[in-house]
């Protein structure tokens, strides 16, 4: 048996001494190896964007993708180990569908966000069970209520936001998204914003390729979350590299 | 009842037995509710039947499901009020999931679920009504099938094969509520005026966003049409 | 079909296959052995203070009168009596089982239980029964929120209502209660109409008979009037039936020995018992 740690973190049913679960920390660090999620809840709609790090030349382009449909009105971005992401897409998407069936009406995502939140939770309880090592961003948005955007970390704690962002780059992402003005930009500008900063903090050392990532849900797809259309994406894709162009031709300018 | 009476004396059980002891209570009814631009009429008479025998002339058909969603029942009283009691413990609950108030479609939708797969067992005839934040006033038909739509006018019950030519000659989208009342009322009046197994007072619900005003008419107030 | 490797699952609720059966067999002709009835007159009134309610004391199996004075008002608790019409082992059995869980709650709450609770559970336990457990039910009380009456139906539906009439008799006495039941009457004017009521039972309906029991139930306290009145009293004979002696003369006389030839006793022997 190996002798780190204090032993207090071998099962997520145990506390240590000064009152911390291991296992969810642990499984904390597995989201922040994983690609970057951002996710922007504009006036009208909420933006999904994602880095997603391409391990193989190999791979099919497209493949793996981290940013799921849980319902025609709800997307999921993805942040963390793929497989125990999936098991969250599958639960969300079997509790949409359930209320859907059950009460005739689509999902409210805050009523989706608590039973998702609930069932990650419910993994941090059990000795016999690990924790999830994901997080997940859910979005949405609603004529009558307007866009909303949740996140879910491992430990089933999850907050209402404007604007989150999970995975590796998640400081240098937030400190960005920090400086736009999320509540007065439509969904148009802000893919592009998304765009920006997903290429922004992409760190070109560590992870050589990686796939971006778009889909949003607002008013202009009719309350419907999809992926964006190509022309869009490559417009995004586009002027995200050349804002990363022109900003490192300033940073040599400067230099 | 009129079977018993003329049937030869043969033992006591013909004597005494009446076929609305063992008939089921039911509510041959006549029930309708109207959507209007803020919320809903529905209305229903007051009329429940054992066989041939009045067991509850003052019954009351309009049944709360939450604060802004009610239920017209038709049918048998034991099957509709074992719906209705399982149908606001599950709002209730889902209710307090949600935070919020349910939604008038949900109302329906659960009372359809049971509706549904019960079919085999059950004789229950509803019409879910009320209003929510989202679509305003709506009313949900569910007859024995255990089918669900929405119209913007629904009837039901025995009475209301009496007045489909009423309600389709007189009904104008964009009624404003008293218009709604009446139309009701008039129609509810012909459809007990027809139908034996309908009768008593008019009760009147008026639900909005301030939630339910109830009213009933008896009497000299109910309107008036060719009695010959 | 699936039967070799996985056992099918029975379905689930209550089975009234039997129930079937039995119809099917009464349709073909068979005579099912017939149940005690309390072919009855039930009624219920709400006053100014409380509810009144009343019962006639016939019970009936088939043409014959099985009991002249049965009990048909029965106790749920304290505050709240029950009187049952229909199959009388159903009254029974099914107003003491929920008197048995009133008490419970009432001792798990501790608070006087509700009529509302009374009457959901006996509407509940009815329905699910689809209406072959025969008990027709006036429901009646007092509790925090004032006198309540109910009128349940063996399948299970139940009014609230100002007053009521239940039973083969009901007819009889709704007739009583339409004519004179007025809001807000006081105690004495109450046990009157009741009693009147039911006597229209006992007097109108070859089903309801004997005597009238009332139970008073106000706030904090419950009356039990067993044998209020005898409405049908047995008439008293006018005139002795007895024929005097010497109604039948006598004709001739003739009497005749009986010679004895022999007498033996014979000496039985004991069991041995030791």
């Amino acid at each position: 048996m190996s002798s780190i740690g204090t032993g207090y973190d071998l099962s997520a049913s145990q506390f240590s001494p000064d009152g911390r679960v291991f296992q969810v920390e642990y499984a904390v660090k597995a989201v922040e190896n994983s690609g970057t999620v951002i996710a922007l809840r504009g006036k009208d709609g909420v933006v999904f964007a994602v880095e997603k790090l391409v391990t193989s030349k190999l791979y099919e382009p497209g493949a793996n993708r981290r940013i799921f449909t849980i319902d025609q009105h709800v997307g999921m971005g993805v942040c963390g180990l793929i497989a125990d992401a999936r098991q969250i897409v599958d639960i969300a998407r079997r509790e949409a569908a359930n209320y859907k069936s059950q009460f005739g009406v689509k999902i409210p995502i805050k009523f989706l966000n608590d039973r998702v939140s609930m069932y990650m939770h419910a993994y941090t309880l059990y000795s016999a069970v690990r924790p999830y090592g994901c997080s997940v961003v859910l979005g949405s948005y609603d004529p009558e209520d307007g866009s909303s955007l949740y996140m879910i970390d491992p430990s089933g704690v999850s907050y209402g936001y404007y604007g989150c962002a999970i995975g590796k780059a998640k400081q240098s992402a937030k400190t960005e998204i920090e400086k736009l003005k999320l509540t007065n930009m439509n969904t148009k500008e802000l893919v592009k914003e998304a765009a920006r900063i997903i290429y922004l903090v992409h760190d070109e050392l560590k992870d050589k390729n990686f796939e971006l990532e778009l889909s949003w849900v607002s008013k202009d797809t009719n309350g419907l979350h999809e992926r964006v259309p190509e022309h869009v994406f490559l417009e995004a894709e586009k002027s995200a590299k050349q804002a990363m162009e022109a900003d490192s031709d300033s940073d040599t300018e400067d230099m | 009842m009129s079977l018993a009476m003329n049937a030869p004396i043969a033992s006591y059980d013909n004597m005494c037995s009446h076929d609305w002891i063992d008939a089921p209570h039911s509510t041959g009814t006549s029930i309708m509710a109207v959507e209007f631009d803020g919320g809903v009429v529905i209305g229903a008479d007051s009329r429940s039947t054992t066989g041939a025998y009045i067991a509850n002339r003052y019954a009351d058909k309009l049944t709360k499901i939450t604060d802004h969603i009610y239920c017209c029942r038709s049918g048998s009283s034991a099957d509709t009020q074992a719906i209705v009691d399982v149908v606001v413990y599950n709002l209730n609950f889902h209710a307090t999931e949600l935070g919020e108030a349910p939604l008038v479609e949900s109302g329906a939708a659960v009372c359809k679920e049971l509706c549904y797969n019960y079919r085999d067992s059950l004789m229950a005839g509803l019409i879910v009504a009320g209003w929510d934040r989202k679509k305003g006033g709506q009313v949900y038909s569910i007859p024995i099938g255990g089918m669900c739509v929405r119209q913007p006018v629904s009837i039901g019950g025995s009475g209301s094969t009496y007045v489909y030519g009423y309600v389709d000659a007189n009904y104008k989208p964009g009624m404003t509520q008293n218009e709604s009342v009446e139309f009701v009322k008039n129609s509810l009046a012909l459809a007990m005026a027809r139908d034996g197994s309908s009768g008593g007072v008019i009760r009147i619900g008026i639900i909005t966003e301030k939630g339910i005003e109830r009213h009933i008419f008896e009497g000299d107030s109910i309107p008036k049409f060719y009695e010959g | 079909m699936a039967a070799v490797l996985i056992a099918d699952y029975p379905e689930p609720g209550f089975s009234f296959e039997n129930c079937k059966r039995n119809a099917s067999f009464v349709a073909n002709g068979f005579v099912p052995p017939k149940a005690t009835k309390t072919g009855t007159t039930i009624v219920g009134i709400t006053y100014k203070d409380g509810v009144i309610l009343g019962a006639d004391t016939r019970a009936t199996e088939d043409t014959t009168v099985s009991d002249k004075n049965c009990q048909k008002i029965h106790y749920l608790a304290s505050n709240i009596y029950c009187c049952g019409a229909g199959t009388a082992a159903d009254t029974e059995m099914t107003t003491q089982m929920i008197s048995s869980q009133l008490e419970l709650h009432r001792l798990n709450t501790n608070r006087v239980v509700r009529v509302a609770t009374a009457n959901q559970m006996l509407k509940q336990y009815l329905f699910r029964y689809q209406g072959y457990i025969g008990a027709a039910l006036v429901l009646g009380g007092v509790d925090s929120t004032g006198p309540n009456l109910y009128c349940i139906y063996p399948h299970g539906s139940s009014d609230k209502v100002p007053y009521t009439t239940m039973g083969s008799g009901s007819l009889a006495a709704m007739a009583v209660f339409e004519s004179y039941w007025r809001p807000n009457m006081n105690e004495d004017e109450g046990k009157k109409l009741v009693r009147d009521a039911i006597a229209a039972g006992i007097f109108n309906d070859l089903g309801s008979g004997s005597n009238v029991d009332l139970c008073i139930i106000k706030k904090g306290t419950a009356e039990y009037l067993r044998t209020y009145d005898e409405a049908n009293k047995k008439g008293v004979r006018q005139a002795s039936y007895r024929y005097p002696k010497g109604t039948t003369p006598i004709l001739t006389t003739k009497t005749s020995n009986i010679d004895v030839h022999d007498v033996s006793i014979t000496y039985v022997e004991p069991m041995d018992m030791s």
